[in-house]
């Protein structure tokens, strides 16, 4: 059993990457990369050389190409101590043209072009635009010189997957820090220093936190090992996607947070905020640059912090509403789908024949509608909003999530009234019950202890997937009731060409799915012991 | 015995060796099974007009398909140049049928009332049902001929099995919608480019579920039989699995031409759709329009038409897909 699970899973996860690989053909190699400036609108305002390479920053940023600029690689060079600040400032600047160089930067130049043309770099030099009978620029039209060269799939595709895991390490910060290392302590310092609540503690690392307990589920937290999926451009700027995902939405949330800095009397600075000390990130010169903010509060450079917010994450959202409707649609599914089988050709049957043709030949858009249409009427008739048709996360109630798990459960339901009724009807024809009729049994025990722990096999290997899947979200039920979930995600960043989220989402979803059948199959070998995945010893 | 059915011998003027010949036996005539006539056809359209709920609904489909090939053909109607379009004039958009014909007299156009540029709700309709119906039946033909072919082959080779598996586990997890409105993106938003968006990778799922189907089938005793006595795999394919297959075909075609049009529809809705007027994309153009009274009209017929046209394709097919079970001629 281990080795063919080993084996499935390995098999998974070349398929997981071939997956990844085929979307990032799609998205970086079949679309137009100018298309990225669709919809951005500082695009628009540029103009002239400035336009020009912006165009190429933006590309690097979303993944399309490496591009250095002349100015980069001086910086490098004075870094390395190749080149002296005073030679940086007479070389730095290039002419209107390749002519107008001086001897030095000419020197320079050169070698710049030359080292990067060897590693396979394009060089682009954008000449000066001048007004008309001026020699002041245009807009944006000082001189460029940059070198660019497109990354490869391969490596796009290796630094990706090889990113995806980080595991915090104290020595991710790069500037000289004094007492690099780990630390643990029976008193969290975030809840004053008096309350018994272990944590671990880095410095050195990217996160302060690295294990903590707090008062939400599930209480026991850890900042030790990341996932990162690939960071958003568009769609939620800056933020990676797996965060997108699960970080909390809403308004703030506010409690008293004890800072970390002292004030004059040498008691912790407390403030009512929202600030979750948990989630403080190094970022370099940050603390001491003068933002008071920061300074006043804190006592190093882990001041990048994430805030409390009353709402669930947009997976949170997604989940809730799943979840319901899968239990949902099998608590009234399976009872329905067995009752059919047994008044086979009865009004009952005929009944459920109507509604499971009504939700398959219907589009799915049309009855969401009518569900919309009919929560309305019923607030207009009420005259309050009892069954609230757009999800408000600022005032919550449980009636907002009524009409969405309804919407999500009936397709659900249909669907597996219509196959338990055919598998369990199948097995009726079968030698078995004939056999056990003919034994005596009576047609309840029949259904209940042989034909119904038949028929319910294929119907569990599906349940991983559903409850799985309900972490994906739906889409047209969330767009109809505005909730906040992840069902959008994907046609959200398709529609504004986020690449990064196009490809952090399709390997979140090709993981669940592969995750789902494997844990489908082991279900079914534990329901059914007939079935077993090793090929047996005779 | 009734005296007056006896047949007195004489009236036939024949002598004795005439009326009491010897037969042979004729050991050709003794091979002959003598069974009523059966045609596989005919028992399925027999079978199929059995019940009178099929003939309304395929008298409901003969409607639908007049109204959505013929009527904009009498009609004339183009889209782009409607004589009621008029985006300036506020009293001729966005009216209710009774305003409707009120302003221009009894007429089939003004039944569903006006959308947002004063044209008839009505003949878009089914002018956006001729482009939505033949997206679906196209795609289902295309994806269901490359599926039979490639899902029988899938299922008797063992090593194009093990292959097609891979192949399907990557290619079904590759989001469908990313796929097409890449695709669209690529080429344009045109019918033909959706076309090939649907199916490039649709036929993958019903090669999947023929092969599988296939495979139940390929292993049965008389199969086997015959292809010890030698008949070639490819008889067996044809003489053999295909008759079995008939009715699982016509139930997949049942479920797969609505599920195309409801599959345009919720494209169109989430942006991703076809740049024609299709059913789909007047859902979505009226979409805005439902949320204001007395405008409702615009939004509900087009989603009442394609979910009357879906239910109509698919009970006609799922009872077409009864009807041609061998086992339901008797």
């Amino acid at each position: 059993m281990t080795k063919y699970l080993v084996n499935r899973i390995l098999r998974g996860l070349f398929s997981i990457i071939l997956v990844v690989a085929i979307v990032m053909i799609l998205v970086y190699s079949c679309l137009d990369r100018e298309l990225v400036f669709a919809s951005d609108p500082s695009f628009t305002h540029m103009r002239n050389n400035a336009k020009e390479a912006y165009k190429y920053q933006r590309w690097e940023r979303y993944g399309y190409l490496d591009y250095v600029t002349y100015g980069d690689y001086l910086q490098q060079l004075v870094k390395d101590g190749t080149l002296s600040q005073e030679m940086y400032e007479s070389v730095a600047a290039i002419g209107d043209t390749p002519e107008q160089d001086t001897p030095e930067a000419a020197e320079y130049i050169a070698k710049f072009i030359e080292e990067y043309t060897a590693k396979g770099y394009e060089d682009v030099r954008l000449s000066a635009k001048y007004k008309p009978k001026t020699v002041r620029y245009h807009e944006g039209g000082e001189p460029r010189l940059f070198v660019y060269k497109d990354i490869p799939l391969i490596n796009r595709l290796w630094t990706y997957l090889t990113g995806i895991f980080k595991v915090d390490n104290i020595h991710y910060v790069e500037e000289d820090i004094e007492d690099r290392g780990i630390s643990f302590t029976f008193y969290d310092p975030v809840y004053g220093g008096e309350k018994f609540s272990p944590a671990i503690m880095g410095n050195g690392t990217q996160h302060k936190y690295l294990l903590y307990f707090d008062d939400t589920f599930p209480y026991i937290h850890q900042n030790l090992l990341t996932i990162s999926l690939g960071t958003s451009y568009t769609v939620n700027t800056g933020v990676d996607v797996f965060q997108t995902m699960t970080q909390t939405q809403g308004a703030f949330k506010n409690s008293l947070v004890t800072y970390p800095a002292v004030d004059a009397n040498g008691n912790h600075i407390q403030e009512e905020s929202a600030d979750n000390l948990h989630s403080a990130i190094y970022i370099a010169g940050s603390f001491g640059s003068g933002n008071p903010v920061v300074d006043q509060r804190y006592v190093d450079d882990y001041t990048n912090v994430q805030v409390y917010k009353s709402g669930l994450s947009k997976m949170g959202y997604s989940f809730v509403i799943g979840i319901i409707s899968v239990a949902v649609a099998y608590f009234l599914g399976v009872p329905l789908g067995m009752l059919m089988a047994r008044k086979k050709d009865k009004l009952v049957d005929k009944l459920g024949t109507l509604y499971i043709v009504f939700i398959i030949a219907v589009p799915s858009l049309a009855y969401i509608f009518m569900f919309k249409a009919l929560g309305d009427r019923l607030n207009a008739a009420a005259g309050t909003s009892i069954l609230p048709t757009t999800f408000d996360m600022t005032n919550p109630t449980w009636m907002m999530y009524v009409l969405p798990i309804i919407s999500l459960a009936l397709p659900s339901i249909a669907n597996l009234m219509k196959w338990l009724r055919r598998y369990m009807i199948d097995q009726m024809n079968s030698d078995y019950v004939k056999f056990a009729r003919s034994g005596g049994l009576s047609e309840g025990e029949i259904f209940r202890k042989h034909v119904l722990k038949n028929a319910i096999i294929p119907i569990v290997h599906g349940i991983p997937g559903s409850v799985l899947g309900s972490l994906v979200g739906a889409i047209i039920t969330e767009r109809v009731y505005v909730v906040p979930g992840a069902g959008n995600l994907l046609t959200e960043a398709i529609n504004k060409y986020d690449n990064g989220v196009i490809v952090g989402v399709t390997l979140f979803y090709a993981t669940l799915s592969v995750v789902s059948i494997i844990l489908g199959d082991i279900l079914m070998s534990l329901v059914d012991p007939r079935i077993s995945f090793t090929t047996k010893r005779r | 015995m009734n005296e007056q059915n006896l047949i007195n011998l004489d009236e036939f003027n024949l002598s004795n060796d005439e009326l009491f010949a010897h037969v042979d036996n004729n050991s050709l005539d003794s091979e002959k099974i003598t069974a009523p006539r059966y045609s596989y056809w005919q028992s399925v359209f027999r079978v199929f007009f059995r019940k009178k709920i099929n003939i309304i609904i395929l008298s409901l489909l003969a409607v639908i398909i007049v109204f959505t090939y013929v009527y904009p053909m009498i009609i004339g109607y183009n889209p782009d140049v409607d004589p009621f379009i008029n985006i300036m004039d506020g009293y001729s958009n966005h009216l209710t049928p009774a305003m409707e014909i009120a302003k221009h007299g009894f007429s089939l156009k003004w039944i569903l009332g006006a959308g947002g540029n004063g044209e008839s709700t009505f003949d878009a309709i089914w002018y956006g049902s001729s482009i939505s119906i033949s997206l679906a039946l196209i795609c289902a033909g295309i994806n269901m001929t490359i599926g039979i072919i490639v899902g029988s082959i899938w299922g008797f080779s063992r090593k194009f099995d093990m292959f097609m598996t891979e192949v399907y586990n990557i290619v079904a997890n590759v989001p469908y919608i990313l796929l097409i409105s890449v695709l669209v993106l690529i080429m344009s938003a045109s019918f033909w480019t959706m076309v090939f968006a649907m199916t490039v990778t649709g036929w993958l799922g019903i090669a999947y579920f023929i092969r599988t189907q296939v495979i139940i089938i390929r292993d049965r005793e008389y199969n086997l039989a015959s292809r010890c006595l030698g008949t070639p795999i490819f008889r067996v394919a044809i003489k053999n699995i295909l008759p079995f297959m008939t009715s699982v075909i016509v139930t997949l075609a049942a479920t797969e031409i609505p599920s195309y049009i409801s599959y345009e529809v919720f494209l169109s809705y989430i942006g991703m759709g076809l740049s024609d007027m299709s059913l789909g994309k007047l859902i979505e153009v009226a979409q805005p329009a439902m949320k204001t009274v007395g405008w409702g009209f615009e939004f509900w017929s087009p989603v009442a038409i394609a979910s009357i046209i879906t239910v109509v394709l698919y009970v006609v097919g799922q009872n077409l897909g009864d009807a041609s079970d061998p086992r339901t001629h008797m």
